[in-house]
This record gives C-alpha cells, sequence and structure tokens, in this order.
C-alpha cells in the first residue's frame, strides 16, 4: 500500500524536459496475472513512442483509489474503474470531461457509453464490457438428472435437486449460489420484470417485480434452510481461487461473468461448465443479464491529463483494447472487435456472453449520485431476506426509507 | 560536578525581573522555540483538524467541493437513520462485553505468567507475541481461522464433538467472532498486568496468611486493592479501544474489492466503520465528521463516568 503513492511521487513530475517525454502514472485496480497483461501493454506503448512514458501501479482498493484523488495534487493520472462510479464521480468534479481531448469514441457498443456520461459529458471510456448469465456445472446436472432450467420454478427445482446434505443436516453442495454477497438477488430481479432503478436512475426498491423475485429467493432459501446455507457460504474460499465452491465443484449453478472463461482454465482446467440465460418468470422476462463496463478515466487532480488522454486513447483503441480483453476474457466495448469475435473463440463460453448483450432485455446498472450507498442498503435488505428475518416487503421498505437521505 | 545556574539568574533574582525585560523576553521565546515542534505538531494536526471537522460537521461537503452550510441537518439525519442506531448498538456490544472479559483474560493471564516455573520468560513471550502481528495481518489469518470449511476454529471444536457456528454469516455470531480475534491481542494489558503483579508488596502477602487469608481473600483483598490504579488505566485505554474498534471488524467483514461491507445484516458494522464508510465511501465527510463528534462526546462521557466512579474502587496512597 505504501509503495503505490511512492511510486507515483517519484514518476508524477510530469515533463521530462531534455527528451520532451511526459511520464504519467496509471493505477489501475487489477492485480496478479490481469495486471501482468495489462503491463505489457503497457510497455508496448512506451516502445511504440517516446511522446509519453506510462508507469503502471496495481493498488486493487476502491477506496484508496478514491482518497488518492481528493488532494490538489494528483498521485495519478489515469486509472480504471466501473461504470456505475461515473454519475456519483462526475457530479462531485473527481473526474475530468473526455470530449475535448482526441478520442474517437465513435466505434463503442452504444449501450456500452449509457453510463460514462453525466451532465452530456462524457467522463470514462470502457475498455471491456461485461454481461452476467447462469453458470452451471455439467457434471452435476448430469448426476443428478436435472434438465438445465428455462423458468424461474424450474430454476427452483434445479437448485433444490442439485442441493446435497450429509448425515447431519449440513450442505455438501448447493445447487444455487452467488459470485458476490447480494448479486444473485440484484440481478433474478430482472427475470420478474423488476427493476432496482427508473428511467432516470433513481432507486425503485419497492418495484412490484424486486418483491417478486425476492419472494421467489426467499421460498427457495427457506426450503433448504438459511442456516445451512449461512454456514455452507461461510466455507467458500476466495473467489477465482482453488476453494472457490464453483471452482471445486461444491456449487451447482451461479450467475458470473464472462471472465470465468479465462479463469476456470487456468484454476480448474477439468471443470466442465456451461451456460444459459437467465430464466425468466415469463416469456418476455427471459434472457436478462446485467451489463456492466470496466472504465478508464482521467481524475481531475492529474496534471498531466493531455498526456493520459493520448494513453487512453491507445488503451481503447482496436489492438490495445483486443490485447487487453483477449487476456481478462472480457468482451471488447468496441463493436468492430464483438462482431469478429473469433479472436475470442478460444475463451470458454464467450459467445453465450457476447449474445446476451443483444438482448432486448439487457440492461445497465444506474452510475447515480447514490449507487454507492443505496447498493450498500440494498445488500443489507438482501441479508435480511435470505436469513429469513424480514419479509421481502419489509427489508425494501427500509431501504425505501432511506432513500431520501442519500447524496444528490 | 555542581550544578550552576546561568549568569543571568545569579546576577538578577527571577523575582526581580520583569515580563518586558529583554532576558524574559529572551527566555520566552527560548522556550517556544524548544516547544515549537510539539506546538507546531499539535496546531497543524490537532487543532486544525478538530476545528475544522466540528465546522464540517454542520455543512454539506464532500471532500471535492466547496463545504455547504446545512446547520444541524446532518445531526437529524444521524438520530434518525437506523444505520447509525445499528452501528452504535454494534459497537456498544463489544465495548460492554470486550472490556470486563479483555480484562479479567489480561488479568489471569498475568497471574500465570507469574508463577516460577521453568521457561516462564518463553511463555510470556508467547502471549505477548500476537500483539506485535500487524492487525490487518491477523485479520486476514483470522478469516481463514473462521472458515467453517477450511477454518481451524471450527477443525478444533469438531474434536470435542462440537458443530462450530457459520462465525462470518451468521448475524449472532459475527460479534463473538470480532471478540475472539480482539481477545487474542491482549498480550500487552496483561504484561502491564504482570509488571503490576510484581509491585505488590510480598509482605503484604505474608501478613494475610498469617491472618489465615487463603488465595481468594488475598486476590480480594491484597492483590485487586493494590493493581487498582493499573487496572483504572486499563480500563479506560481499553473501553477507549473498543468503542472506536474498527481494523477487526473491517477486515472480517470485507467482500471483494473492498467495496462497503457490514457483515450477514449488518451485524459487523461498528461506529468507527460506518464513519469511514460516510467519509471515504460514500463522500459524506460533513455527516461522518458529525459522527466522529458523537463519538469523541460519548466516549469522553463514558471515560468521566468511569473516573468518577473510580473514587470507590481505586486504591491511592490518599485513599
Amino acid at each position: 500500500m505504501v509503495i503505490a503513492p511512492l511510486a507515483a511521487c517519484s514518476t508524477g513530475g510530469g515533463s521530462d524536459g531534455s527528451q520532451g517525454t511526459t511520464t504519467i502514472t496509471f493505477s489501475y485496480l487489477w492485480s496478479g496475472p490481469e495486471a501482468e497483461s495489462l503491463e505489457k501493454i503497457i510497455a508496448d506503448y512506451n516502445a511504440s513512442q517516446s511522446e509519453v512514458k506510462v508507469i503502471g501501479v496495481s493498488s486493487p482498493d476502491f477506496q484508496k483509489q478514491l482518497t488518492s484523488m481528493s488532494s490538489s495534487n494528483g498521485s495519478f493520472d489515469i486509472s480504471d474503474n466501473f461504470g456505475d462510479v461515473v454519475g456519483s464521480w462526475a457530479s462531485k468534479g473527481i473526474l475530468a470531461p473526455l470530449d475535448d481531448y482526441n478520442i474517437d469514441m465513435s466505434g463503442f457498443v452504444p449501450s456500452s457509453l449509457t453510463q460514462m456520461k453525466y451532465g452530456g459529458k462524457t467522463y470514462s471510456l470502457p475498455i471491456a464490457i461485461h454481461s452476467q448469465l447462469l453458470m452451471y456445472n455439467k457434471k452435476m446436472f448430469a448426476d443428478a438428472g436435472v434438465q438445465v432450467p428455462t423458468t424461474m420454478d424450474e430454476l427452483a427445482d434445479a437448485a433444490l435437486a442439485l442441493t446435497k446434505t450429509d448425515a447431519d443436516g449440513n450442505i455438501t453442495q448447493l445447487g444455487l449460489g452467488e459470485a458476490a454477497p447480494g448479486a444473485t438477488q440484484r440481478m433474478i430481479a430482472a427475470a420478474f420484470g423488476g427493476s432496482w432503478w427508473d428511467k432516470d436512475g433513481q432507486p425503485t426498491p419497492l418495484n412490484d417485480g424486486n418483491i417478486q423475485a425476492m419472494t421467489w429467493y426467499q421460498n427457495l432459501v427457506n426450503k433448504i434452510g438459511p442456516d445451512k446455507i449461512a454456514k455452507f457460504v461461510a466455507g467458500y474460499g476466495q473467489y477465482q481461487s482453488d476453494q472457490d465452491p464453483f471452482f471445486s465443484g461444491k456449487l451447482a449453478m451461479r450467475i458470473d461473468g464472462e471472465w470465468n472463461g479465462v479463469g476456470i482454465p487456468k484454476v480448474a482446467p477439468g471443470l466442465e461448465w456451461g451456460v444459459i440465460t437467465i430464466p425468466g418468470a415469463s416469456p418476455q422476462y427471459k434472457d436478462t443479464t446485467e451489463v456492466t463496463a470496466s472504465t478508464l478515466f482521467i481524475p481531475a487532480n492529474s496534471k498531466h491529463k493531455e498526456a493520459a488522454a493520448k494513453f487512453l486513447a491507445y488503451m481503447v483503441s482496436p489492438d490495445a483494447m483486443k490485447a487487453f480483453t483477449v487476456a481478462l476474457g472480457n468482451m471488447p466495448a468496441l463493436t468492430s472487435l464483438l462482431d469478429s469475435s473469433a479472436d475470442y473463440s478460444a475463451i470458454e463460453n464467450f459467445s453465450a456472453f457476447a449474445d446476451a448483450l443483444k438482448s432486448p432485455n439487457a440492461y445497465a446498472p444506474s452510475s447515480a449520485v447514490s449507487a454507492g450507498e443505496y447498493m450498500t442498503d440494498l445488500n443489507k435488505a438482501f441479508d435480511s431476506i435470505a436469513s429469513g428475518n424480514e419479509t421481502p416487503k419489509k427489508a425494501l421498505e427500509q431501504v425505501e426509507s432511506r432513500v431520501s437521505s442519500y447524496s444528490k | 560536578m555542581s550544578l550552576r545556574r546561568p549568569a543571568s539568574a545569579q546576577t538578577i533574582p527571577s523575582s526581580a525581573r520583569k515580563p518586558g525585560d529583554r532576558s524574559s523576553r529572551r527566555a520566552l521565546w527560548l522556550g517556544l522555540a524548544f516547544a515549537s515542534p510539539f506546538i507546531i505538531g499539535f496546531l497543524f494536526l490537532f487543532a486544525y483538524p478538530i476545528a475544522a471537522s466540528a465546522f464540517y460537521s454542520f455543512t454539506d461537503f464532500n471532500l471535492f467541493q466547496t463545504p455547504r452550510w446545512v446547520g444541524l441537518d446532518n445531526y437529524s439525519q444521524m438520530f434518525g437513520n437506523p444505520t447509525f442506531w445499528q452501528s452504535l448498538g454494534n459497537t456498544l456490544y463489544l465495548t460492554v462485553i470486550g472490556v470486563p472479559l479483555a480484562i479479567i483474560i489480561s488479568l489471569a493471564g498475568a497471574h500465570l505468567l507469574n508463577f516460577p516455573v521453568k521457561g516462564q520468560p518463553l511463555y510470556r513471550a508467547l502471549v505477548y507475541l500476537p500483539s506485535i502481528v500487524p492487525i490487518v495481518v491477523g485479520g486476514y489469518l483470522w478469516r481463514w481461522l473462521l472458515n467453517t470449511q477450511y477454518g481451524f476454529l471450527n477443525y478444533f471444536l469438531g474434536l470435542f464433538g462440537i458443530d462450530g457456528p457459520a462465525w462470518l454469516q451468521e448475524p449472532d455470531w459475527t460479534k463473538p467472532a470480532i471478540l475472539l480475534m480482539t481477545f487474542w491481542t491482549v498480550g500487552g494489558t496483561t504484561i502491564i498486568y504482570l509488571a503490576a503483579l510484581k509491585d505488590v508488596p510480598q509482605e503484604l502477602y505474608e501478613a494475610a496468611e498469617i491472618d489465615g487469608a487463603g488465595a481468594w481473600r488475598r486476590f480480594l483483598n491484597v492483590t485487586w486493592p493494590m493493581i487498582s490504579p493499573v487496572t483504572l488505566f486499563q480500563v479506560i485505554v481499553t473501553l477507549i479501544a473498543f468503542l472506536q474498534i474498527f481494523t477487526q471488524p473491517f477486515i472480517l467483514a470485507q467482500q471483494r474489492l473492498n467495496t462497503p461491507s457490514a457483515g450477514p445484516g449488518g451485524s459487523m458494522l461498528t461506529f468507527a466503520m460506518s464513519l469511514y464508510q460516510n467519509a471515504f465511501a460514500f463522500l459524506k465527510m460533513g455527516y461522518a465528521s458529525g459522527m466522529a463528534w458523537i463519538l469523541f462526546v460519548l466516549t469522553l462521557v463514558i471515560t468521566l463516568i468511569v473516573l468518577a466512579t473510580s473514587k470507590k474502587w481505586v486504591h491511592s496512597a490518599n485513599n
């Protein structure tokens, strides 16, 4: 944690007058193999020109990133995050608008740019887009003689059939789990026609579809036993590690993203997994998927915005974006790359995630100013629902009561 | 070597010097110069932030834009916010249970470490060792120890036929998990108690024994009064530490990418965690400053209450 700011200080001096080279710091949230892939792209860029020298720093902490941008002198010149923070950060003047720089914004998948704008200006650009679908363990389905579900009722039946317990009643295999706390609950709402935001991005926790989805979820959890599930989940290992419950064959289904197409072959090469769209409670709500974007932005306190914009333009150019997204197993945000998916054919189940983007029921989460506070309160409500402590309506009413206090 | 007063002090008695005298002003400036590291540090690192946070608590301030005066809005919002009360409740729960238990465990540990047995220095070092492990490192270690699938704690309980709970997933067990992690580092308190025990005059025990006092009576009538000033110090320091508890629940509740988290059902959200989330995750610095002042006043009041009661139970030369 100490290295990043020191590195930034030592390299943030900017222009190396004698050579006309501007040095900028790229602080990114990626780490491990993803960071290694990114460093190769940075090295290629540095080798390709002498105008801008980029120093990459892996710093995978959201809150550290945010506080680093609060001082008058920025410790980095370009960084990454997700699309849902753009509105909140742009409204507070944290991000520099990108419209005045010479960056080609014409080739992006149109829906991927929706979250990038605030007040008519573009504050971030997507380097990758993500969709989330229902991943399942093929062997577990075959062993249990369960067909892949096509409705939410079938999904509930499959989740129950694929849940196994030992002689003491402890769960040894769970039918439907989560990639992150609250993720499944948030995403199944759309399968019931629900939405957590209105068209203006304002919170709508009490939407009928949301309550129906949470009732469906609570019924499913109650049939298995909230305490048993809590105990099983408490034994989860680290996400995308050997101990990841889906990777290690302890979880039959979970809603998760396309990056698993690279992660699973690396960590659990023998795992036979498939992907289907999230079933709909009724036909008009089938094929829902949450579309998010990994974004690049220039903080308002950067002293080298011009140089950072040049590097940003390079990062979202077809060659760099392809190198980055293929390495990470992400979907490119440029239409030209997305349509020529041959480059991505080696990534397991990639086409299913890419096809999901075309669904009329694909949606992007709000990037409203209050998104962070709202998601925190929603996760708390999801906990209450999953543990059976509150009815869905009551838990979501409590969130609704908090909405008026959110940052505007 | 004899001590000699400075020449100026020898020729002009201090009582004869007037405040406006040149030498007096020089002494003042010299004193201020020597004290300047503290004065400057205090002004910039304490006085200014304290004054600024008091001002910010009456503003809508997000770190990035000019604060906007909102009067008492932050405080009224706070008192109407269930998350505020939940975080306060969680903190008081940890404090009320954690402080007495930490004191009891430390004192019991100090007694064990005071027995004249072979290898005692090694045992003392082992008890103190967790205190020097960085708290974040300890936190991640405990996340694994408390894991129901791979953790050592439930495995150990299983050896005795006990089906361990889901420590970090069941709201009823998250706070005991935090307390366990906290008690792991009572070595510092234990060592201070050990020093206090060694300071108790041996003749008092001998006199008590002659009077027929057993071990428990000796503890109650000799040990406890004699170490009560140390206990007062320990209680106040431990109390403040629990009221400000942050790192242990923060690490245990942490999720991927360090997004704001509070444990299942918000059961691990302490006051300091909530303050941090409001300040640095939701960028509500004005609201968070108000929370800081509430915590300060709460800590002050509780500390004053403890000090007021101390006259009744702390033994001193005058008491």
